[in-house]
């Protein structure tokens, strides 16, 4: 059995079978990638805080349009080649096609992996601080190394742990196993507080499952979570029993009557229940002595100040030691949002920046704010000079400007903005070809120093939401990773496809060249594809 | 393919080569791996018809709690739980809130995404399709195989979070956030949370629908037989070529919204999270905000209203086979079903946010949505019409395939009819979210598509293993299914008008006024139907019994059903009959060539009582050419 057109057309529809496909295939990715861009147009549209235009870095996705581009022209040539059946000029056609593929790949990487190290932070008051976080360090600017040996970034929260009270059920074993590591490596020891008791067999008596003084692990916590399993599958199959037989007590002395008039006055017996039942430990106590210092990342905890709570519903008595978010590095301040709220509330924009946190608390960020005020000066000037006034009804001219500076402008000092700040008045240098670099990489930290990007240390109790620029940060941000990393893998997908006809291609091409040609036509249809949502992705995540 | 594929040029067909492939693919190649679109075509077939029974008993335990909220589930019931895992999920044996919210969520995602979709789509179409198009298989017989696999993974992702801490996925099949970017929240890996592997299961089984839509759609276009123009093509192969476009376009904008929920799980980002948001348990969520919650319900019902067309149009085209099969007659109005059902699917995708009246989109969006809406009503009911003039004035042969396409007119009628007040946004005021609309879509899906399948299977069951299946017990099936499903719908819509919600656990009980004279104005209207709440319920468990003669028919007649006289029983002229029972790999031993249109039933210038597609057309004598000319409508070119 052999299916037909795989290499030659069929008549009357002119098509081979896997060219029908792959413009099928394409119609669903278009939905899909549709999908995606109706999400960007609704997000976008209905955003209740400014939206982050003009963003990210231009100059490496500009790059990347054109090679991408250039790719989809070679991926033709070779495709021509073929058709000619000149082998060579295939392999190097296809060739430059994957290189360039990879290019793009990296030169993405790099844009990645520059916003995962970026910390973003907003406050009570919607302001927002920018920058890198970098290490905790000790007095001598030497970096605090934790268990493992591994720098602590300025973000943990701290609590100084007596007492553990794991749920049994739902401890989380990798979390245990780290506290019971970090214990011995504090030299420290975690037990058991008091003994747990529990009956484990109907009618019999308490037995200790696990004396007081034991010491923690993830399989004593796994013994008394059996235990419980047992009592509560135990306790619920005689309650239910239980249950069963008051509801034919309850039948017979209503008969006639519908569930619902009655079904208030059948209940479980608990009292003659109760000699049978097995105990249900639900919790294990434990007592940290002495007591150890733990990080936890925010997301992990619900923090309080003598008792806080993990996710797993572990609780941690003890007390919670001051946590700041610290910016080694500040490289934007943004009160654009500040304002928008600010404006709703009938608030001038100049008074709700004033009563900021950051303007009240750091002499940095007024300083900063002061300069760019004279910078929105200059570019009032600016703007002025080169557009000129509005004209009224009558001719004449009027003080209000034809162009004004954007919101944008207006209240956020960004990077490049602090670079300027660093230059001007603390006479920073940089050479040419680092701030080149600095176009792909961001901005420089330690080339500029502390004077250009200055430390900032932010209270835990002032931060209403804190991201690295990942799709938690904000929808931008989300729905920026979800189009170019669903982007990518299509890039990555399409171009192993072609490393595979390059690589692999000879055999076919010995056998019957016109075959590797269709195949070779398809994939390149793909690659144009992926060009193709790029040409749309790159204007509206990069230019607008 | 392999590489003499490259050797096979310029041929019409395929068939010459037949013979040379005696190798034995080994047992594991022909029936788990297989890349033969009839095997797969019964993988799919098996493997949906266990979801359906698994969705059917999660719906068995949600109508106790609905019937008995106040007593603990049977024994009968229960069995299957361990008794931990009812000391997790039950409360004194009660079904709580959570797991009828659970068992709710999975009913519906079971139901049509692991079982009415892979049987109506999967296992007939893989089945049907190539037959009856005169191909040997499938145009891409190892995509075909993949796709399958796919979909049981997806299946079983999904199935297996029962058993999690964190229980299956709860928040209702439409998974609406921001409920469902909550749900599980306490998992601290939220990998192994039930809400995520939902949207994973669902990722895989929209790539497998992606893979079958391509394969069925290249399949119709470009292998097709000699002879198989586009308007000789049975009504089947035009639904199924509909419902691959509806699959191939629909689902991808779901695959967004599955994709983006779930970076809201893992990624913590708020494409669906509104600012502000606050829950009970954890205060104010930790979420940047800023995100839509109606733009997964756009992007949800995208997919979900034409997913409608994807259940129902297989059922439809094996409801038009068996119909023409059994009155000996051509199928009424082939044409302009043809068109209607290319309207319908056009159509289908410009209807869905009458899934939304109720989200505030404003009187000139939803006026436009209410007009398409009844727009649609028109190809549907040319659709059905068309079917039941096809048995006017037929010699009806009440065949068991033919019984159960005979209940499907009128109970996808009833189904159909109810659904016409549901376009209207004022009538939704009143009936949104009530049983009225489950009554509305079950009788769509239930005794409507369920019964269309269930004649497929009876209609193609001696093809496939050479044996009829018992009339006796297929009796036992249909009638008091037939009575069953009615008993459990037609309450639903007196239910529903009366206001009870889709989503009460208890039945309405809380709601309920225990005292005749109680100014609780609601709970009066409650009280006066809250009993067919039993009535609905026996129903649905008979049901449930009804259905153990179909399994019993199904596997017994495999074995000890009567033989058939000879390759084309039913006497039908479609060219799956044209093949040796069951067909072999390759399906056909001749050369496949097709002369007329699928439906030429009783033609009076032909001495049978059906000219089949694949037989040539004999010399006329001159006693048959001074006849009058031929009037059927189904006269090809």
């Amino acid at each position: 059995m052999e299916i037909p057109y795989i290499v030659t057309p069929r008549k009357d529809t002119g098509l081979i079978n896997s060219k029908i496909a792959i413009w099928l295939f394409l119609a669903s990715e278009v939905m899909l990638f549709g999908g995606f861009f109706s999400a960007y147009v609704y997000l976008r549209l209905g955003a209740d805080y400014p939206w982050p235009e003009r963003s990210l870095p231009v100059l490496p996705g500009l790059i990347n349009t054109f090679v991408l581009i250039g790719s989809s022209v070679t991926v033709v040539f070779a495709w021509a080649a073929l058709k000619m059946r000149k082998w060579r000029h295939f392999q190097i056609y296809m060739g430059i096609t994957v290189a360039c593929a990879a290019l793009f790949m990296v030169l993405k990487g790099i844009e990645y992996s520059v916003k995962f190290k970026h910390q973003a932070v907003r406050l009570h008051d919607y302001s927002v601080v920018e920058g890198h976080l970098g290490y905790e360090m000790d007095e001598n600017h030497e970096y605090i190394e934790d268990r493992k040996g591994h720098h602590i970034e300025e973000n943990m929260i701290r609590v100084k742990a007596d007492k553990l009270t794991f749920s049994v059920k739902r401890y989380h074993t990798a979390w245990v196993e780290e506290m019971i590591a970090e214990a011995e490596h504090a030299k420290s020891e975690i037990s058991l507080t008091e003994s747990v008791k529990a009956v484990t067999e109907e009618g019999g008596k308490s037995e200790t499952i696990a004396k007081a003084g034991e010491k923690l692990s993830v399989d004593l916590l796994k013994k008394i979570f059996k235990v419980q399993q047992a009592a509560l599958a135990h306790n619920a199959a005689l309650r239910t029993d239980a249950l069963r037989d008051a509801w034919v007590i309850a039948k017979k002395e209503n008969p006639g009557k519908s569930d619902w008039e009655y079904s208030d006055t059948v209940n479980i017996d608990a009292e003659a229940l109760a000699p049978k039942m097995l105990t249900e430990v639900s919790t294990a106590a434990f007592t940290v002595d002495p007591p150890v210092e733990f990080l936890f990342k925010p997301r992990d905890i619900k923090e309080g100040a003598s008792s806080s709570r993990l996710r797993d519903d572990t609780v941690i008595a003890g007390e919670l030691e001051a946590s700041p978010m610290v910016f080694h590095n500040t490289d934007a301040i943004d009160f654009q949002w500040l304002v928008m709220k600010a404006e709703e509330k009938g608030i001038p924009a100049e008074t709700a920046i004033e009563n900021s946190w950051l303007m009240q608390n750091n002499a940095f960020v007024r300083e900063a704010w002061a300069w760019h005020q004279t910078e929105i000066e200059a570019l009032r000037k600016k703007l002025n000079d080169r557009h000129g006034f509005k004209k009224d009804s009558e001719g004449k001219l009027t003080d209000e400007p034809n162009r004004v500076p954007t919101e944008k402008e207006l209240y956020r000092i960004g990077w490049k903005d602090f670079a300027k700040f660093g230059e001007e008045t603390k006479g920073v240098e940089l050479s040419g070809a680092a701030k080149f670099k600095e176009e792909f990489f961001g901005p420089n930290y330690k080339a500029r120093g502390e004077k250009t990007f200055h430390q900032l240390s932010i209270p835990r109790e002032e931060i209403r939401h804190a991201a690295k620029f990942t799709p938690a940060w904000n929808t931008y941000y989300a729905i920026y990773f979800t189009i170019t990393g669903l982007h990518g893998l299509h890039v990555i997908g399409g171009a192993l496809v072609l490393l595979y006809y390059l690589v692999f291609g000879r055999k076919m091409y010995l056998e019957n060249p016109e075959w590797l040609a269709n195949r070779v036509e398809v994939g390149g249809l793909f690659w144009h594809f992926v060009d193709l949502i790029w040409i749309f992705a790159f204007p509206i995540l990069y230019l607008m | 393919m392999s590489a003499n594929a490259a050797s096979h040029s310029g041929h019409d067909d395929s068939h010459d080569d037949h013979g040379e492939h005696h190798h034995d693919p080994g047992w594991l190649r022909k029936y788990v791996f297989s890349t033969d679109h009839k095997t797969i075509g019964l993988q799919y077939g098996i493997t949906a018809m266990l979801f359906l029974a698994f969705g059917f008993y999660l719906m068995m335990v949600m109508r106790w709690s609905i019937a008995y909220p106040h007593q603990p589930l049977p024994e009968w019931m229960s069995f299957l739980f361990t008794d931990t895992w009812k000391s997790r999920w039950l409360l004194d044996g009660k079904v709580t809130g959570d797991t009828y919210n659970m068992f709710g969520a999975m009913h519906g995602t079971i139901m049509v995404f692991l079982g009415i979709v892979p049987l109506g789509f999967g296992a007939f179409g893989n089945y049907v399709t190539p037959l009856q198009i005169g191909a040997v298989d499938m145009a891409f017989p190892k995509l075909n195989m993949v796709s399958y696999w796919v979909y049981l993974v997806g299946g079983v992702i999904m199935c297996a979070s029962f058993f999690m801490e964190s229980g299956a996925a709860k928040s209702g099949w439409t998974n609406y956030s921001p409920l469902a970017g909550f749900a599980d929240g306490q998992i601290v890996n939220q990998w192994l949370a039930g809400q995520t592997q939902w949207l994973i299961g669902l990722v895989c089984l929209i790539t497998s629908s992606l893979l079958g839509s391509v394969n069925f759609i290249t399949t119709i276009i470009n292998l097709r037989a000699r002879g198989m123009t586009w308007m000789r093509l049975p009504f089947f192969v035009w639904a199924m070529l509909v419902t691959g476009f509806l699959l191939l376009l629909a689902f991808p904008p779901l695959e967004a919204a599955g994709i983006m929920q779930l970076m809201d799980r893992v990624g913590h980002s708020s494409f669906f999270m509104p600012s502000g948001l606050f829950t009970q348990s954890d205060g104010l969520a930790d979420l940047s905000g800023g995100g839509s919650p109606l733009l997964f319900q756009h992007l949800f019902w995208f997919l979900g209203h034409p997913e409608v067309y994807v259940l129902l149009l297989p059922a439809i085209a094996c409801v038009a086979e068996v119909i023409p099969v059994n009155t000996r007659k051509p199928l009424w109005g082939y044409k302009s079903m043809v068109y209607s059902v290319l309207i319908l699917g056009f159509l289908s995708f410009i209807v869905w946010a009458h899934h939304m009246y109720m989200t505030g989109m404003g009187s000139a969006v939803s006026t436009f949505f209410q007009t398409t809406t009844v727009l649609i009503s028109i190809p549907s009911v040319i659709i059905i019409t068309a079917m039941l003039i096809s048995l006017w004035g037929g010699s009806i042969r009440f065949t068991p395939p033919m019984l159960w396409a005979c209940a499907f007119i009128p109970m996808f009628g009833i189904g159909g009819l109810t659904g016409l007040p549901l376009a209207f946004n004022l009538v939704g005021l009143h009936l949104h979210d009530t049983y009225y609309v489950i009554g509305h879509f079950h009788y769509v899906v239930a005794p409507g598509i369920l019964f269309g399948l269930f004649a497929g299977v009876l209609h193609w069951y001696p093809k496939i293993t050479g044996r009829y299946m018992s009339k006796t017990l297929n009796h036992f099936h249909f009638w008091p299914s037939l009575i069953c499903m009615n008993i459990i719908f037609f309450p639903m819509l007196i239910q529903g008008m009366s206001g009870f919600h889709r989503r009460w656990y208890n039945g309405g009980d809380a709601y309920l006024s225990k005292a005749a004279d109680s100014t609780n104005v609601f709970g009066n209207i409650v009280r006066e139907s809250i009993d067919l709440n039993i009535v609905m319920s026996m129903g649905a468990w008979a049901l449930a019994i009804a259905q153990i003669p179909f399994i019993i028919n199904l596997i017994l007649s495999w074995k000890i059903g009567k033989k058939v006289e000879n390759d084309n029983p039913w006497g039908a002229t479609t060219l799956e009959w044209s093949t040796p029972t069951p067909p072999g790999h390759g399906n056909f031993t001749y050369d496949v060539a097709v002369y007329r249109g699928p439906y030429e039933y009783s033609r009076p210038d032909c001495d049978k009582d059906h000219f089949p597609q694949w037989e040539a057309p004999k010399k006329k004598t001159e006693e048959q050419a001074n006849k009058p000319a031929v009037t059927s409508t189904e006269e090809q070119h």
